[in-house]
Order: structure tokens, then C-alpha cells, then sequence
């Protein structure tokens, strides 16, 4: 490395990226380029940071490989911060290669950390899983230790093992103090609020009260039968019987499961599946189909028993609960279909939902202006989320990009 | 052209406190080395580090039998040993795209990094009296016996290699083992040339050809 080269190098390193612009800004040298590119990120113009970036790639020479893969994979990293999941995944590949190649463990290991957080992003957990276990996170250092921990914190939640998640949020939070970054500390810290706060809502008997993620991983390794209204599912014994795409039985199943042990008049049901005031005779026929697919749908849980005035529930092994979402809201039905952490397109949502894709659109867009939702990728690609998900640090943690060091 | 691979004879570092060598110089007792903001001097028969300099080393280092010559940013500083001041500055040749440094009768050699030239400057003023273009990019600089060194490293890729101080033809080259890099150049004077090893944090001693 050269003299200006190393003193903005160790100017970025102390959190100075003025200070590093100030020596390298009048030069279009690769390593000068790469290194304005990486202040530039820090300072957050991204754009600006990614052309930068790019030229330094495409400058550096045929016996600087490791130089280019570090600044691909710092260009990655910007495109994840920055929420534009177009920047090709092969590339990424392209440039672990390379590093594993020439040794570069830390940068290698770095470039894996990214695949696993945009893996996550875009609601691949088994993949993402998948690359998190070639991860070693040993002798990472402490920055990218931490980011490792939040992407392994991230899974652990989505799947509902919170004392994995809590685990690994504590060594996220040691590794952030010990990388001396407020920031990356701050949001490990925000990160773990999750565990602390209602997750969920229990209805049983008539009564509810919010649940921690905790209490709702222990229900559901519990005997109850729980109508699970954050995924749309119903829960027992080791079975889940999916109505995502069944709405109005999923409603009477929920109906029926806040009454149990009592029974639900038939005019209340078709209220509440077919949003009708009064039920004629039309409804008390459709509502008796429903029922009997219902009953269909729960064979190996519970009966559906006809009762005087309506129906009710009785389960093959202990009580009947409601998993609902904390707050339930106009749009529930589509922040329901989102709990599950996955990325969905509108219109896959309009089709579980049984909506206009329209409706659809309308209520996303509600959402995320209150930020209860958030989008990812444009047209077609465009991708719908519920945050908060604890596993991406929107700090940059990027590799030092320069050769010959 | 002479070609053989490199010969390790020693390790010394890394060095607590200093993450990177940059220059590296002899001045016939210890070892001194750049390590971004400071200068370490260190005793090759024991590998202790002796003392250090507060001043910004980020490139090359030299010894002219009294001062120290050190590159920081883009000036060559002159600095008293004894008392670790500087004395004076002068501009460097390639504008902060230097990297070695060495002093031969009476002038300075200077690197320039990516410009892969070696440039020989007036120690007074700065001016530049010749340049020499090397085919590779140029880190450490040093004449042993009246025969110019330089170490290059592109990645993986290091060697040290003598060039002809006339045409810069490359007259002999020593390739380092993959993954070693060679940053600073210095000859004990004897047939040990001292490597300085970058990010490695080390100092290695190279068997130098006779």
C-alpha cells in the first residue's frame, strides 16, 4: 500500500470517513476509488458509494483478485443495507470464492454473513439455515461475530426457539461491546426487545392476555388445541391443519375455539364467516357445508358437535385456545398472513386471502405507511415483510477492500 | 534474468500495539519499522522491541547513519532518533502515492506504489533527479553493495527482485512463498535482506543470493 493509501485506511478504520475523503479525494487510483467508496457508504450516499465501488472493481488488475472480491463483496453488503435485493447473488458467490481461494478467511466468512442475511431477507429460512451452518464463526472478528449472532438470533425467532434466540442474542450483544461499535451495540440491544415484548395474544375461556415469544413457543409444545389466528393455522397433538387459504373456515374454527368449552348460536357463526346480519335459510344451509368441511379439516384433533342453538368444539386431548396477533387491526388478515416471516408478493397474499389483488394493495400500503409492514425489490419481485427482523445490522461492517495488505 | 524462491530465515513479530508494518530500515544495531503511527525499533539478535517513535509512519522508512526518514501521507519527514523530533519535511516524489524508502550516497530512493517507479530525490529540497520504471508495483527500496532492490505485491503475488538501477531491466528475483508480501525492504548490510510483512504484523529476515 502506499502512504495516502494507508493513512485514510487508518482514518476509515477510526471512524473518521472525512478524514479519509480528505486524502484520497482527488485520486482514481483502484485502491483510492474503492476506499472513497466505502467512506461514501459510511457517510450513507449509497449511490454514490456503489458507482465508486464499481469502478474499483473493474480497475483493479488481473493479480488483484482478493482486492476485486472485497469490493464485490462490500458492494453487497451496501445492496443489502440498502434493501435492493437486484444485486446478483452470483457475484457474491463469485467473490466468496476467490477469497476462500487466497485465504482470506475473515472476508470469506464475511461474505457468507451477507448470503445468510439476504437469504433471510427474502424469507428463505432453510436456506438461509442451510449457509448459516458453513459459517465458523470463531475467528470472526468481533463485528462480524456480532452480525453472525443477530443472522443465528433471526432464524432462532422465526422458528420459535427463544432460548437458542436469547443465547444467541447475549454472545450478539458481548461481541458488539467487544467490537466497540455504539451502533452495532444499539441494535443488538433493539434486537432483543423482541423477546420482551407481547408477541402474541392468548383468548381462552373468554378471557384474553398478551403472550411473550416464550409463552407462545411453550403453548405450542403443550397438549392444547391452539387456533392459531398469526398464521392461520390450527395446532395439536403435533399436527397443523392449514386454512391460509381458507378464510371462512379458519373464522368459524376461531368462532367456535373463544366459546369452548360452550357452543356458538348458528347466527352468530354466520355473522362472523359470512359477515351477514341476519341468517335466512340460505346462510343456515351454507353455514351447515362449512361446517362439515370444518370437521373434515379437524379430524384428528377435535369433533365439531351440534348443539341446540348451534355448534361447539370438543377436543381429543386438553383445551381449546386463540393464538391471536397482539393487535388486530383492519388489515389483520394480511399482518396475520405476514407473521410467519416469510417474504410474499401481493398478489400471493390476495390469493390466501381471498381478496382483490387491489385490496390487497390498498392495505399494504396502509401498512407501511404506519411501518408495520415493509417492502422489499420493485415490480414484479417486490416483496412484502412484517419487521422486525433481528438479523440484519443496517450499520456497514464492510472489508477492508485494498490489495497488498 | 536469475530466478530462485526466497529463503525465510527468521520471524520477528507480530509486534503488541503495532497491527501493520509498512518501512522498514537497519541503522547497523536494531530493526526499525512503521507501524502507521509509530516507529518501533527492535533488537534482531532478540526480537525485543527496544523503543518506540510517536510520529505518522505510513510507508517507508530510511536511515542516512543519523536521521531517520519517514513517509507519512505525502511528505518525507527527517527525524532525530535520540530525541524522536522532526527536524524538517519535504514533499514526496509521487504525491502520497509512495510506498519504499532507502538512502544511498547522499540521496534519497523512493517507491511509488502503483505508479511502479522508483524515483531518486534530493533529501534537501525533494526534487527529483531520476526515475526509474519498474514493470510491477514497487512496495519496499533498498541498496545493498551498489545493487538496487525492490519488493513488489499484487495479492498472493510478492517477490524481491534487483533491477538494474540504469534501465530498470529486472536482473534477479527472489519469489516469496505464496501469501507472504513483502511491504518494506532493508539489507543489514551483510547478506540478510529484512522484510517488512504488512498486515501479517510481521518483520521476516530473507537469505540474500550472493
Amino acid at each position: 500500500m502506499d502512504s495516502l493509501i494507508t493513512a485514510a485506511a487508518r482514518a476509515l478504520a477510526t471512524g473518521d470517513p472525512l478524514g479519509a475523503l480528505k486524502r484520497v479525494a482527488l485520486r482514481d487510483d483502484p485502491p483510492a476509488l474503492a476506499l472513497r467508496g466505502i467512506a461514501m457508504a459510511q457517510l450513507g450516499d449509497f449511490a454514490r458509494a456503489k458507482v465508486l465501488l464499481k469502478n474499483a472493481t473493474r480497475a483493479f488488475g488481473p493479480k488483484e483478485a482478493v482486492a476485486r472480491a472485497r469490493c464485490v463483496v462490500a458492494e453487497a453488503e451496501i445492496a443489502l443495507v440498502s434493501r435492493d435485493l437486484s444485486f446478483p447473488a452470483k457475484a457474491l458467490d463469485a467473490a466468496l470464492a476467490t477469497l476462500e481461494k487466497h485465504r482470506d478467511w475473515v472476508n470469506a466468512a464475511h461474505a457468507r454473513n451477507l448470503e445468510v442475511r439476504r437469504l433471510l431477507l427474502v424469507g428463505r429460512l432453510d436456506g438461509a439455515e442451510r449457509a448459516l451452518a458453513d459459517i465458523d464463526p470463531a475467528p470472526l472478528p468481533p463485528a462480524s461475530r456480532a452480525a453472525y449472532e443477530l443472522a443465528v438470533a433471526g432464524i432462532a425467532i422465526r422458528r420459535l426457539r427463544t432460548k437458542a434466540a436469547r443465547a444467541a442474542l447475549a454472545r450478539a450483544g458481548q461481541a458488539a461491546r467487544e467490537a466497540n461499535i455504539p451502533a452495532l451495540a444499539a441494535e443488538v440491544e433493539s434486537a432483543s426487545l423482541v423477546l420482551e415484548t407481547p408477541a402474541a395474544r392468548l383468548i381462552a375461556q373468554g378471557e384474553a392476555r398478551p403472550l411473550l415469544l416464550e409463552e407462545v413457543e411453550a403453548l405450542l409444545a403443550s397438549q392444547a388445541l391452539v387456533v392459531d389466528a398469526c398464521r392461520h393455522v390450527l395446532r395439536g397433538e403435533g399436527t397443523v391443519v392449514s386454512l391460509e387459504t381458507r378464510p371462512v373456515l379458519f373464522a368459524l374454527a376461531r368462532a367456535l375455539a373463544e366459546a369452548w368449552p360452550g357452543d356458538v348460536p348458528r347466527g352468530t357463526l354466520v355473522a362472523r364467516a359470512f359477515r351477514a346480519k341476519h341468517a335466512d335459510e340460505s346462510h343456515r344451509a351454507r353455514l351447515r357445508v362449512e361446517i362439515g368441511r370444518l370437521r373434515a379439516e379437524l379430524a384428528t384433533l377435535a369433533e365439531v358437535r351440534a348443539t341446540k342453538r348451534g355448534f361447539a368444539l370438543a377436543p381429543r386431548a386438553g383445551e381449546v385456545v386463540v393464538l391471536a396477533p397482539p393487535v388486530e387491526g383492519q388489515h389483520a388478515a394480511v399482518l396475520a398472513l405476514l407473521a410467519d416471516g416469510e417474504a410474499w408478493s401481493s398478489s400471493a397474499l390476495a390469493i390466501a386471502l381471498g381478496a382483490s389483488p387491489r385490496t390487497v394493495q390498498r392495505a399494504l400500503e396502509a401498512l407501511a405507511a404506519s411501518d408495520q409492514v415493509r417492502s422489499f425489490g420493485l415490480g414484479r419481485a417486490r416483496r412484502w415483510m412484517t419487521p422486525p427482523v433481528p438479523a440484519f445490522p443496517t450499520i456497514l461492517l464492510l472489508p477492508g477492500p485494498l490489495p497488498g495488505d | 534474468m536469475k530466478y530462485s524462491q526466497a529463503e525465510i530465515l527468521r520471524e520477528y513479530g507480530p509486534f503488541p500495539g503495532a497491527d501493520n508494518v509498512h518501512g522498514v530500515t537497519f541503522d547497523g544495531e536494531h530493526v526499525w519499522f512503521a507501524s502507521g503511527d509509530k516507529l518501533n525499533a527492535f533488537d534482531p539478535a532478540t526480537g525485543e522491541t527496544v523503543r518506540a517513535i510517536d510520529v505518522a509512519a505510513h510507508a517507508g522508512t530510511a536511515f542516512d547513519g543519523r536521521h531517520l526518514y519517514q513517509i507519512a501521507e505525502d511528505r518525507i519527514q527527517k527525524i532525530d532518533p535520540k530525541t524522536g523530533r522532526v527536524l524538517s519535511t519535504i514533499p514526496a516524489p509521487g504525491a502520497g502515492g509512495d510506498s519504499g524508502l532507502t538512502w544511498a550516497e547522499g540521496t534519497l530512493w523512493v517507491g511509488q506504489h502503483r505508479g511502479r517507479k522508483i524515483h531518486q530525490i534530493d533529501p534537501e529540497t525533494g526534487a527529483i533527479l531520476r526515475t526509474i520504471e519498474s514493470n510491477r508495483v514497487v512496495t519496499g527500496v533498498t541498496w545493498i553493495d551498489g545493487e538496487l532492490w525492490h519488493g513488489t505485491w499484487e495479492d498472493d503475488a510478492s517477490e524481491v527482485r534487483r533491477v538494474d538501477p540504469a534501465t530498470g531491466k529486472v536482473l534477479e528475483t527472489l519469489e516469496m512463498p505464496e501469501g507472504i508480501g513483502v511491504s518494506g525492504l532493508e539489507s543489514d548490510g551483510g547478506d540478510r535482506l529484512f522484510c517488512g510483512g504488512g498486515k501479517s504484523g510481521k518483520v521476516r529476515v530473507v537469505k540474500k543470493p550472493r
